[in-house]
């Protein structure tokens, strides 16, 4: 595989990246947007991720409007902020009726507003926008998005095709687009972006991922979920390949640990061109610095110098659980830092410790029994809750009640209805809370899905706990036991997942306020795959452990010193011996 | 021939399915207004979501809204008249105010679509 450089820059004026957080989908593209406008290319790099840092990069503030990057001569860049657009929609909609009708019908609409579809749709509105404004496209060259990680990406990405056929379809004039009928005039703009982004001579989808299992799977997974919607033109970029330079131990499992992966990486990714970037221990923080990461220039080493820092073991937090006893355990975090792995991780502590537990995942990308490997373990029983299935399953049982008392035009009615992306929030909530209802006599661990969908599914769970207080439909038990158990916070423990290193860190901080909103407290941080405590002599390895003390005392301190560490691990944790690893004492004996 | 006038809650949808679960009255009343206007009766559902205009506009449903909150939703008007709040009227009250018989409002389908279908 060849190194990624000005011989490879993909030639079509949009790029859009695509990447799970903390694999580096930002300095990607800022640093190759960096490299294009110095070459003279007249270059707009836009966010569209919640939890960007684009600002922290470029160290200044980003607007909705092309802002000139300072220190260069053509690069712009430009910040959208999806859940701000939502905002903005909601009180479009319901301003105008500010004082003209009471307050508890205000209430109403906004709550319906609120919904995951709205912010969704508000998201994508924004984005459709500016990939069409030719007033602001026409100013550029080229045109770089840095998305949301995938999962929301991904939704982003499938609401074009979702939304332009659903907008056709519907012959009945209200459906689930009606909260969002202000949007409606918008068609014309969502089908010429869906165009843009399906034309391979505009569009480059930019799949970034690591040399990992996993990482590298989900890559797959989003090369192809996008494929399939039309994104056919495709670059895989493999960040972080480290080159050997010395005879460490810890470096050469490092290393081995990564070309393993390449020799199977997933046949998805076969027919893309992929070429690596260069591992660099630090964060890259000057426009020099990503230049040269871009080009085949050497990147010269930074010498960092942090103070040390505690390190505690992840069994503390095993020992917290099996005294408090919590009945359900989340395990939260962006795609890609871990949270199969320590969700699984508990219940293995858990099983040794005596208590049954049940396991389960609804991550789209599910490697639970991967990370679980094969075996049976006394007292784990492990389900999976598949989105797909459920919608299938909820459809079935609906169109079943329907055609008791609907004609042909009811049912299509209903179809319609069920056609639209809120279904799949309401199905995989039902399917979780039959999961709880059904396990009541275990310990819950769930390892859920990345933040955007974590966070709508939460929202939704929010939703339907104020309408099922007025609602006259049939209310599943389970799904009306939940939501105040969740908020239990002696019944329901919460731990953040996240890596020692900057994007992953500042994610999981927004992912805790977002929980907070939603009235989840959370009560302990792991942070997984840290370097700090290995030894190790190799000179790359031990800057990358200077680098981690900075993130390792912001967890610190955010966490109010509830937190566990995790060590990275030479093997994957895969199985019991494989998991029991990640308790650190293995390696501290090395 | 009757205007039927029905003013509702906000609502993600008409059927209802994209509440908390299945909602068989909205379902009903989906089809039997759907069945209404196919036999070229006026009825009309407006949405507090999607049509709030029609709430500010009708001074009645104001009013009552004012006074009684979302409790009064639906609340169904004939000719312009308040006939029910509160829940939705039922079908002989239907089947009174258009002339058709209930057979005619609940029609049965011809072809049964398929549980897998496209949707």
């Amino acid at each position: 595989m060849e190194r990624f450089t000005r011989d490879h820059f993909p030639e079509t004026p949009f790029l859009f990246f695509t990447g799970k957080g903390g694999v580096g989908k930002t300095s990607v593209a800022s640093s190759l947007s960096i490299t294009m406008a110095s070459e003279g290319k007249k270059v707009l790099l836009i966010s569209t991720d919640p939890a960007s840092n684009l600002q922290d990069i470029f160290g200044q503030t980003l607007h909705n409007t092309p802002t000139k990057v300072n220190g260069t001569n053509n690069l712009y860049a430009l910040n959208l902020d999806p859940e701000q657009a939502a905002s903005n929609y909601k009180e479009q909609m319901v301003g105008p009726y500010r004082g003209k009708l009471p307050d508890v019908v205000l209430q109403n609409m906004e709550e319906q507003l609120s919904g995951a579809c709205t912010v969704e749709i508000a998201a994508f509105n924004e984005f459709a926008t500016l990939l069409t404004n030719t007033a602001i496209i026409d100013q550029f060259d080229i045109i770089v998005f840095d998305t949301a990680p995938t999962g929301h990406t991904l939704r982003l990405l499938q609401l074009p095709s979702a939304w332009s056929t659903f907008l056709d379809e519907n012959t009945t004039g209200t459906s689930c687009l009606g909260p969002l009928k202000g949007l409606e005039p918008q068609r014309e703009i969502y089908k010429e972006a869906v165009e843009r982004l399906t034309n391979a001579s505009q569009t480059t989808l930019m799949l970034v991922t690591r040399p990992e299992t996993n990482p590298l799977k989900e890559a797959a997974r989003a090369s192809h979920e996008l494929y399939e919607i039309g994104m056919k033109n495709q670059m895989v970029l493999i960040n972080g390949l480290l080159q050997g330079e010395s005879h460490d131990e810890i470096e050469q499992a490092f290393i081995q640990r990564q070309t393993k992966s390449l020799e199977n990486i997933p046949k998805e990714l076969i027919p893309f061109n992929k070429y690596y970037l260069p591992f660099v221990p630090y964060s890259l923080s000057s426009i020099e610095r990503m230049q040269a990461w871009m080009t085949d220039s050497e990147v010269k080493h930074e010498k960092i110098i942090e103070e040390g820092t505690t390190i505690p073991e992840i069994e503390e937090m095993i020992a917290d659980y099996i005294q408090r006893k919590p009945k359900l355990i989340f395990t939260m975090g962006k795609g890609g830092v871990g949270k199969t792995t320590v969700a699984s991780y508990i219940a293995l502590r858990l099983a040794e410790e005596g208590i049954r537990v049940h396991l389960t995942t609804t991550d789209p990308a599910a490697h639970l029994k991967w990370t679980f490997g094969e075996e049976a373990v006394e007292n784990v029983t492990v389900s999976r809750i598949d989105p797909k299935e459920e919608v299938a399953y909820y459809e079935a049982e609906v169109l079943a009640k329907a055609s008791e008392t609907m004609n042909e035009e009811g049912l299509a009615f209903v179809k319609e209805d069920l056609a639209s992306p809120c279904t799949e929030e309401i199905a995989v909530f039902r399917a979780f809370a039959n999961v709880v209802e059904e396990h009541q006599d275990e310990v819950i661990i769930i390892d859920t899905a990345p933040t955007g969908h974590t966070l709508l599914l939460l929202d939704a769970t929010e939703a339907y706990h104020r309408e099922i207080s007025r609602s006259q439909g049939d209310i599943p038990v389970s799904v009306s036991n939940l939501l105040p158990r969740l908020r239990d916070a002696s019944y329901t423990s919460v731990a953040i997942v996240t890596l020692p290193e900057a994007t992953p860190v500042v994610e999981a901080i927004r992912l805790e306020e977002d929980l907070q909103r939603a009235g989840l407290s959370v009560d302990w941080w792991v942070v997984n795959q840290t370097f700090t405590s290995i030894n190790t002599t190799s000179p790359t390895l031990v800057q990358k452990q200077q680098a981690e003390t900075k993130w390792l005392k912001e967890v610190e301190s955010i966490s109010n010193n509830q937190f566990v560490t995790i060590p990275w691990v030479k093997t994957p944790p895969v199985g019991t011996f494989g998991l029991h690893q990640l308790k650190g004492v293995n390696i501290n004996e090395n | 021939m009757k205007k039927i006038e029905i003013y509702e809650q906000a609502m993600c949808c008409s059927t209802g399915l994209c509440g908390p679960s299945f909602n068989p009255e909205l379902l009903r009343l989906s089809f039997v207004i759907n069945n209404l206007k196919n036999a070229g009766l006026v009825a009309e559902r407006f949405n507090l979501t999607s049509d709030p205009h029609r709430f500010v506009e009708n001074e009645e449903v104001k009013a009552l809204l004012t006074s009684g909150g979302m409790d009064v939703l639906p609340a169904t008007f004939v000719d312009g008249k308040l006939i029910c709040k509160g829940h939705y009227p039922t079908n002989a009250q239907f089947v009174e105010w258009s002339g058709l018989s209930e057979e005619e409002l609940v029609k049965k389908p011809k072809v049964r679509l398929s549980l897998k279908g496209d949707a």
